[in-house]
């Protein structure tokens, strides 16, 4: 039965999308057949690291919640974007960057059924072995769903007081919607902490697994959104981190 | 229980994620894509308001006596209620006579025959069951209230406590029904000459009629099925709509006589307490587990939806709702209420 795994962070700017798309590349490069799709419809982005420019795209999410098109319309194969070949293949169901289509999406909502709707016939349709939801920052309709339908949650945050309150919130709604299995990953950890302190505290605080505490990293940072870092950097500590973490997640 | 607000709005928008995110909300859908392309039977045409109904029309609404709710398709269209009414009017009859003067005035038996037979039992002269149309008139004509605006507002508060919503008249069907409901009005006419309708004739005629033409959807049919379901308690308000006593009387009749000259295929394939409307709406009753409503307004032979027939046939025997099944194994149920996707 395929999984579906949801990216999730209170705040914006942790690096959620990069992870999402990360650990789906991961999930490709073992063979399997993966899409990650873009519920952050208010603001999108992750097409970027795949390399597709927003332009390019001819259907997105918001048509298929608009009824235009299927959703195996709105599925672009990226895989042939990748810089190193991969086993598998990467579905990417990117959401609207046109004004209007958020402005639309923003005054009339999104239809919870129809989106779910979505996601079953994205697994069918295009055989998936995994989806990689990429959330919403914060709580909306779209994110509380995305976790609801989840096998597994990860969420990311930065070891700021901001981000321990927010991600104190997710979990508890987490919980309320028995998600099956959630971790936590700490991104941007500055290279003065002790990472090992991080992780315990963060445990302690949520008590919750944490997959990862990754370092402030000089080359993610670099490579902004331009590419996917673990085909960038296959043998830097943060890709064998990352690899743990997709680990910890199908279990 | 602790009050406090912030955690029940949490539970409430967490519970319809639940639904939504379901295996039953998945079945529902595809249960919903299988049948919608169904294009037999046809729409009432016996009033013009109704022959204005859309063929395309079908919703499905699942509601569970723990109050989660799944649906799919046309849930918010209304359309008039028309005799899946039957079974909730005679409840309160129930409640405002009581079981034995309601009985000496209106049978229990299946009478075999179409909904609009104009024929009564005839060693006691009563209509033979409340659910076909010598009955239903029969059971309004009990409701009490010191004038008809009474009378009709104590059915409107009622059908308020069974969907939860305010419910209104649709004036122009309930016109046309009146205007053509000759047919209604000999079997009245019949059941006076044997002594059977006590009262103003025209004035339960009337409040008949009114009662066909309520509008609901069928997220209303759903809850008030599950209402029957809960012993009476509507899951969703948590308020009583009739006397528990009464609801086991209210489903035996629906068992028995809900589905007209079909009951009996239907008790036997189906095995749930039932009625329907040629409105197009069905409700169902798995009691003590859920309550269903589907809405499809094309109609076999006899006055039951096609879709609606075939849609609680199905969900029946997926989930082993029949009320003679081996119950004891609800294990598919519950894996569909609470499993992910």
């Amino acid at each position: 039965m395929a999984k579906i795994i949801s990216i999730h962070s209170f705040r914006g700017g942790t690096g959620k999308s990069n992870i999402a798309a990360n650990i789906t590349t991961l999930l490709a490069a073992a063979g399997q057949r993966v899409a990650v799709i873009d519920t952050d419809i208010q603001s999108p982005g992750i097409h970027n690291l795949f390399n597709l420019e927003g332009e390019a795209i001819t259907y997105a999410l918001n048509d298929y919640l608009w009824g235009r098109c299927s959703i195996r319309q709105a599925a672009t194969d990226v895989t042939a974007r990748l810089e190193t070949p991969v086993a598998g293949q990467i579905f990417l169901i990117p959401s609207s960057v046109k004004s209007g289509e958020i402005a639309r999406i923003l005054r009339e909502g999104c239809d919870a059924r129809v989106l779910t709707a979505g996601l079953r016939k994205a697994i069918s349709e295009l055989e998936l072995d995994t989806l990689v939801i990429d959330t919403h920052p914060g709580l909306n309709e779209e994110t509380m769903l995305s976790i609801a339908v989840s096998h597994a949650l990860l969420i990311i945050m930065r070891p700021d007081r901001q981000d321990y309150e927010g991600t104190g919130v997710t979990v508890e709604v987490a919980g309320a919607l028995n998600v099956p299995r959630m971790a936590l990953l700490v991104n941007k950890v500055p290279t003065s902490f002790d990472p090992d302190e991080v992780r315990e505290r963060v445990t302690q605080t949520f008590n919750c697994e944490v997959a990862a505490v990754l370092p402030h990293s000089d080359e993610m940072m670099l490579l902004a959104s331009a590419g996917i870092f673990v085909q960038r950097y296959p043998d830097h500590p943060v890709t064998a981190a990352l690899k743990q973490v997709v680990a910890t997640l199908m279990v | 229980m602790q009050d406090n607000p912030n955690r029940d709005d949490l539970q409430a928008l967490v519970g319809d994620l639940a639904a939504i995110a379901s295996p039953l909300q998945a079945y529902l859908e595809e249960l919903h894509s299988r049948y919608h392309p169904l294009r037999d039977g046809a729409v009432a045409d016996y009033i013009p308001e109704l022959a204005k109904a859309n063929p395309d029309w079908f919703g499905i609404c699942i509601v569970t006596v723990e109050g989660q709710v799944f649906k799919v398709g046309d849930y918010t269209q209304e359309f008039t209620i028309q005799s899946a009414s039957k079974p909730f009017v005679y409840g309160r009859a129930l409640e405002d006579h009581g079981r034995d003067f309601v009985l000496s005035k209106v049978g229990v038996e299946p009478s075999g025959d179409a909904f609009n037979s104009i024929v009564l039992d005839e060693l006691s002269n009563r209509p033979y069951n409340p659910m076909v149309n010598a009955g239903a008139i029969a059971t309004a004509g009990l409701i009490q209230g010191d004038n008809p605006a009474d009378r009709m507002n104590r059915l409107l508060e009622m059908f308020r406590r069974y969907t939860g919503r305010e419910i209104r008249l649709d004036v122009s069907v309930f016109v046309s029904e009146r205007t053509t409901g000759d047919r209604n009005r000999a079997i009245a006419y019949l059941m006076r000459n044997f002594g059977m309708l006590a009262g103003n004739l025209e004035e339960s005629l009337d409040l008949y009629f009114q009662q066909c033409s309520l509008l609901v959807n069928c997220h209303d049919l759903g809850v008030m099925a599950a209402t029957l379901a809960n012993n009476g308690i509507n899951p969703i308000t948590g308020e009583r709509a009739v006397a528990a006593e009464y609801v086991q009387d209210m489903l035996s009749v629906m068992y028995t006589c809900g589905m007209y000259d079909f009951s009996g295929e239907w008790a036997y394939r189906v095995g749930l307490p039932a009625k329907s409307g040629v409105g197009g709406g069905i409700i169902a009753v798995a009691p003590n587990r859920l309550g269903i409503g589907v809405f499809s307004p094309l109609l076999d032979p006899r006055g039951n939806s096609v879709r609606g027939v075939q849609v609680c046939t199905e969900i029946s025997q997926h989930f082993g709702l029949h009320v003679f099944h081996n119950n004891a194994d609800d294990s598919r149920l519950r894996a569909a209420l609470t499993g992910r996707m």
